[in-house]
C-alpha cells in the first residue's frame, strides 16, 4: 500500500530536485537566498488575485495570473541588482516578501475561504499529487533545463559576480525561469517544501565539494535520499508528507554540520592537541551550570534536560522517592500501558462499528463511547500521578542535584576558560593561528 | 422626528456568526439591527480583527456568539470596546456532541474544540432553545416588546417545523447511511438526520492527512462501500481529487453556515440547499 500511495508523490519528488538543486546553487552563488519565498510569495499575490477575478485556486487562469505576477517579480529583481551600492539586493527581496505577503492578506480578505487558501498555499499538498501534473511539469523544467545549460556561459558568470554583456537581460531572464519553476512547484509542493528543495541540496552540496559539478551531483544525492527518507518516515510515523520532509532536510543538514564541525574541532586537535576543546569546555560547562542553576531555583518548571535524563536512567528519580512512592510510580506506568492498550483496542472496536464493519447496536455504541471516555480520564488521571510524584522528586532534587551541577558546571567552565587563555598565550598555541 | 425615534428605538445587536445573525433577525424583526462580525466564507477561527468589527462591538447593546472556542478572536476584540450590556453565550443550555475528549486527553488525537464541537447550529432543532434565549435577551433590554419578539419566535419556528418535516422525509430513505466528512463540521448535521460519520478526512483543518491515514481511509472507503464525502468550500481541492479517484468517492460541498454558499441565503435555507445536494448526492445521482 505503502508504494501505492507514495510512487507519484515520489517521482514529483526526484522532479523537483532535478531543477531546484541546480537553481538552489545559483541563488547561494548570487546571496540571494530569500529570493525564492518572494518570488513565491509574488506568485501566491497573482495566483489571489486570479481568485479574485473568479478563477478557481487550482485553474490554469489563476497559473497564468501568478505568471504574469512572477514576471513583474523577476523584472523588479533584475532591475534593482543593476544598483549596487549602499543597499544588498536582499534588503529589497525581503521587502518585496513582506509587501506582496500583506497585500496577498489583504486580497485574501476580500476572496470566500481566504485564509484556507494561504494554509494551502503554505503547505502544499504533495501527496494528493497527480501522475499527471507530474508529467506537466517534468517536461517544463526540462525545458528550463535545457536553457539553463544552452545559457549556462552567461549565467554562471553572473551568478559567480562576473558581468557578461546584456546582463541585465541575462538577470531578467535567470529570475523570470526561476520564477517560472518555483510558481509551478508551489502549485504541487507547497512554498515550504519548494524552498527545502532549493536551498538545502544546494547547502550541503557546497559544504562537501567545490566546482559546480560536483556539487550538483552532491545536490541530486541530497535531495533523492531525504525525498525518499522523509516520505518512508511520513508513512510509517503517520505524518503530514510535506511538512516531514521539510523536516528531514533539516535533520540532515544538521547531520552533516555537526559532523562537519565535528571534523574541524579533530583537525583543531591533531594541530593544537587538547587545548583545542577548551571553547567546547566553557560551552558544556556554562549550559550545565545554566541547568543546575535552573533546577534549584525553579523546581517546579519543566527540566525538559531531567526528563531524558530519567528516562534513560530511572534511579535518578526513583532515589529521590520513598518506597511507598516508587510502588506508586511502577503501579502507575503498568496501569497507564494497560490503559493504552485497551484504549486502542476499543478505538479500533469503535470505528469498526462507525465503518458498519462490526454491528452494534445504538446503546452498545454509546456505551462504548462512554467506556472509551472513562478509560481515557483513567489513563490521564494516572498520568497526573506522575507528574505529582515528578513534581515531589523535583522539590527534592532541588538541592543535592542543582547545586552540585551549578558549582560543577560553574567549574568546568572556568577552568576550560582559564586554560584556554593561557594556551593562548603560549608559543604553539592558539596565537599562531 | 419619527424617523429618527424609530431608528432609536431599534436595538443594536451584534452576532459573531452569520447563522447567529439570522436567528436574532428572525426574533427581533424590524426592532433590532444586527450584523455579524465574520465573514461567513472565511474561517471562523482564524480572523484579524477588522475596525468594522471594533465599530459594530462598540455600538452594539448585545452581543450573540457561539461559545465555547468557536472565536478565539473575540476576547481580544472585546478587550479593547468592552463588553457590550449584554452577552448571550449561545452554547448554554444545549446538549453539546463531541465533547467526551475535553480534559486531559492523554491519548490526543488532533482536534479542533477543546469544549465540545461547536457547530451545534447544524440541527435545526437547537434553533429553538437558542431563539428562546435571544427572545429573553432582547426582552431584557427592550421589556415592552416581549410580545413581539414572541410572536416573531412562533412564526419562525412554524416556518421551522414545516421545514424540517420536508428534510426529515427527504432524507428518510437514507437513515443510517454512513458519510465520510472533510472536516469535523456535521456531527450535529449527521446526528439530527440519522447518518453515521464514518471517518474524518482531515481532523485538524490545514493540517493535511499522513499517508498512511489516507491510505487506510480509502481502503476501508472501498472496501465498505461507503462513497459519499461531505466537504465545505475551500476543503483542499487536490485531497478531494485523490478521495474521488482513489476511493470513486462522490464529493458533495454543502454550506456550513448562512451565506457561505449563495445558495444558502437564510437559516431555512441553509438547510434547504444542504438537504437537497446531500440527498443527490447520497442516491448517486
Amino acid at each position: 500500500m505503502m508504494a501505492d500511495l507514495l510512487a507519484v508523490p515520489f517521482l514529483a519528488c526526484l522532479v523537483l530536485t532535478g531543477i531546484h538543486a541546480y537553481l538552489g546553487l545559483h541563488v547561494l552563488a548570487r546571496g540571494v537566498i530569500f529570493v525564492d519565498l518572494a518570488l513565491a510569495q509574488v506568485a501566491a499575490l497573482g495566483m489571489t488575485a486570479g481568485l479574485l477575478a473568479g478563477h478557481a485556486p487550482q485553474s490554469d487562469a489563476a497559473y497564468g495570473w501568478a505568471l504574469a505576477f512572477t514576471g513583474g517579480g523577476a523584472a523588479l529583481f533584475a532591475l534593482t541588482r543593476e544598483r549596487r551600492g549602499v543597499v544588498p539586493q536582499e534588503a529589497i527581496i525581503g521587502i518585496v516578501y513582506a509587501v506582496t505577503a500583506a497585500l496577498t492578506v489583504l486580497v485574501l480578505d476580500r476572496v470566500p475561504q481566504g485564509s484556507e487558501y494561504i494554509k494551502q498555499l503554505l503547505v502544499g499538498s504533495i501527496l494528493a499529487v497527480t501522475a499527471d501534473e507530474v508529467l506537466r511539469v517534468a517536461a517544463l523544467y526540462a525545458v528550463v533545463g535545457v536553457f539553463h545549460w544552452l545559457a549556462r556561459g552567461p549565467m554562471l558568470a553572473l551568478s559567480s559576480g562576473g558581468a557578461p554583456p546584456r546582463a541585465a537581460l541575462w538577470d531578467f531572464a535567470f529570475y523570470f525561469t526561476f520564477g517560472l519553476v518555483v510558481t509551478s512547484s508551489v502549485r504541487v509542493a507547497g512554498v515550504l517544501l519548494v524552498f527545502s528543495y532549493l536551498i538545502v541540496p544546494a547547502v550541503i552540496g557546497a559544504w562537501l565539494a567545490r566546482g559546480l559539478g560536483r556539487r550538483l551531483l552532491i545536490g541530486w544525492a541530497v535531495g533523492v535520499l531525504v525525498s525518499a527518507l522523509g516520505l518512508a518516515l511520513s508513512y510509517l510515523a503517520d505524518l503530514p508528507t510535506g511538512a516531514t520532509v521539510v523536516a528531514t532536510f533539516g535533520a540532515v543538514l544538521a547531520i552533516v554540520g555537526l559532523s562537519r564541525g565535528m571534523l574541524a574541532l579533530a583537525h583543531r586537535v591533531r594541530r593544537e592537541g587538547a587545548r583545542a576543546l577548551a571553547g567546547l569546555g566553557v560551552a558544556i560547562g556554562s549550559m550545565v551550570a545554566l541547568a543546575g542553576v535552573g533546577l534549584a531555583l525553579f523546581p517546579r518548571a519543566d527540566h525538559v534536560w531531567l526528563d531524558g535524563l530519567e528516562g534513560f536512567v530511572p534511579v535518578v528519580q526513583t532515589a529521590f522517592l520513598t518506597p511507598y512512592e516508587r510502588g506508586v510510580v511502577n503501579g502507575s506506568r503498568a496501569a497507564i500501558a494497560r490503559g493504552r492498550t485497551e484504549l486502542r483496542r476499543l478505538r479500533a472496536l469503535d470505528a469498526d462499528a462507525q465503518w458498519g464493519l462490526r454491528a452494534l447496536s445504538p446503546e452498545e455504541q454509546e456505551r462504548l463511547r462512554q467506556f472509551l471516555a472513562g478509560r481515557d480520564e483513567l489513563v490521564a488521571g494516572d498520568l497526573l500521578v506522575l507528574r505529582t510524584l515528578r513534581d515531589k522528586a523535583r522539590e527534592r532534587q532541588r538541592l543535592p542535584l542543582g547545586i552540585p551541577l551549578a558549582l560543577g558546571g560553574a567549574t568546568l567552565a572556568l577552568l576550560a576558560f582559564r586554560w584556554g587563555r593561557s594556551n593562548a598565550g603560549m608559543p604553539g598555541g592558539r596565537s599562531t593561528r | 422626528m419619527l424617523l429618527a425615534l424609530v431608528v432609536a428605538a431599534t436595538l443594536n445587536v451584534a452576532a459573531t456568526t452569520s447563522d447567529l445573525r439570522d436567528l436574532v433577525a428572525a426574533v427581533g424583526g424590524d426592532r433590532v439591527t444586527v450584523a455579524n462580525l465574520t465573514d461567513p466564507r472565511q474561517d471562523p477561527h482564524a480572523r484579524e480583527i477588522h475596525p468594522r468589527q471594533i465599530a459594530l462591538l462598540r455600538a452594539a447593546r448585545l452581543l450573540v456568539r457561539v461559545g465555547l472556542d468557536h472565536e478565539p478572536w473575540l476576547a481580544r476584540a472585546l478587550r479593547t470596546t468592552g463588553t457590550p450590556a449584554a452577552d448571550l453565550d449561545c452554547s448554554k443550555g444545549l446538549t453539546l456532541l463531541g465533547t467526551e475528549t475535553a480534559r486531559l486527553r492523554p491519548d490526543s488525537r488532533p482536534h479542533v474544540h477543546a469544549f465540545g464541537n461547536t457547530h451545534y447550529w447544524l440541527d435545526p432543532e437547537n434553533a429553538r432553545p437558542i431563539t428562546a434565549r435571544i427572545v429573553d435577551a432582547l426582552s431584557a433590554l427592550a421589556p415592552d416588546q416581549r410580545e413581539v419578539f414572541a410572536a416573531n419566535r412562533a412564526r419562525f419556528l412554524a416556518r421551522l417545523d414545516e421545514g424540517l418535516a420536508r428534510w426529515t422525509e427527504s432524507l428518510r430513505p437514507y437513515r443510517g447511511s454512513r458519510v465520510v466528512v472533510v472536516h469535523d463540521t456535521w456531527l450535529y448535521f449527521a446526528r439530527r438526520f440519522g447518518l453515521t460519520i464514518a471517518a474524518t478526512v482531515e481532523e485538524n483543518p490545514g493540517v493535511p492527512p499522513s499517508p498512511a491515514y489516507l491510505g487506510r481511509l480509502m481502503e476501508r472507503m472501498r472496501t465498505t462501500g461507503v462513497r459519499v464525502v461531505i466537504a465545505e468550500p475551500g476543503a483542499p481541492p487536490a485531497l478531494l481529487r485523490r478521495l474521488t479517484e482513489g476511493a470513486q468517492a462522490r464529493v458533495v460541498t454543502l454550506a456550513p453556515s448562512v451565506a457561505s454558499d449563495p445558495e444558502a441565503s437564510d437559516y431555512l435555507a441553509l438547510f434547504e440547499v444542504n438537504v437537497r445536494r446531500l440527498t443527490a448526492a447520497l442516491a448517486g445521482r
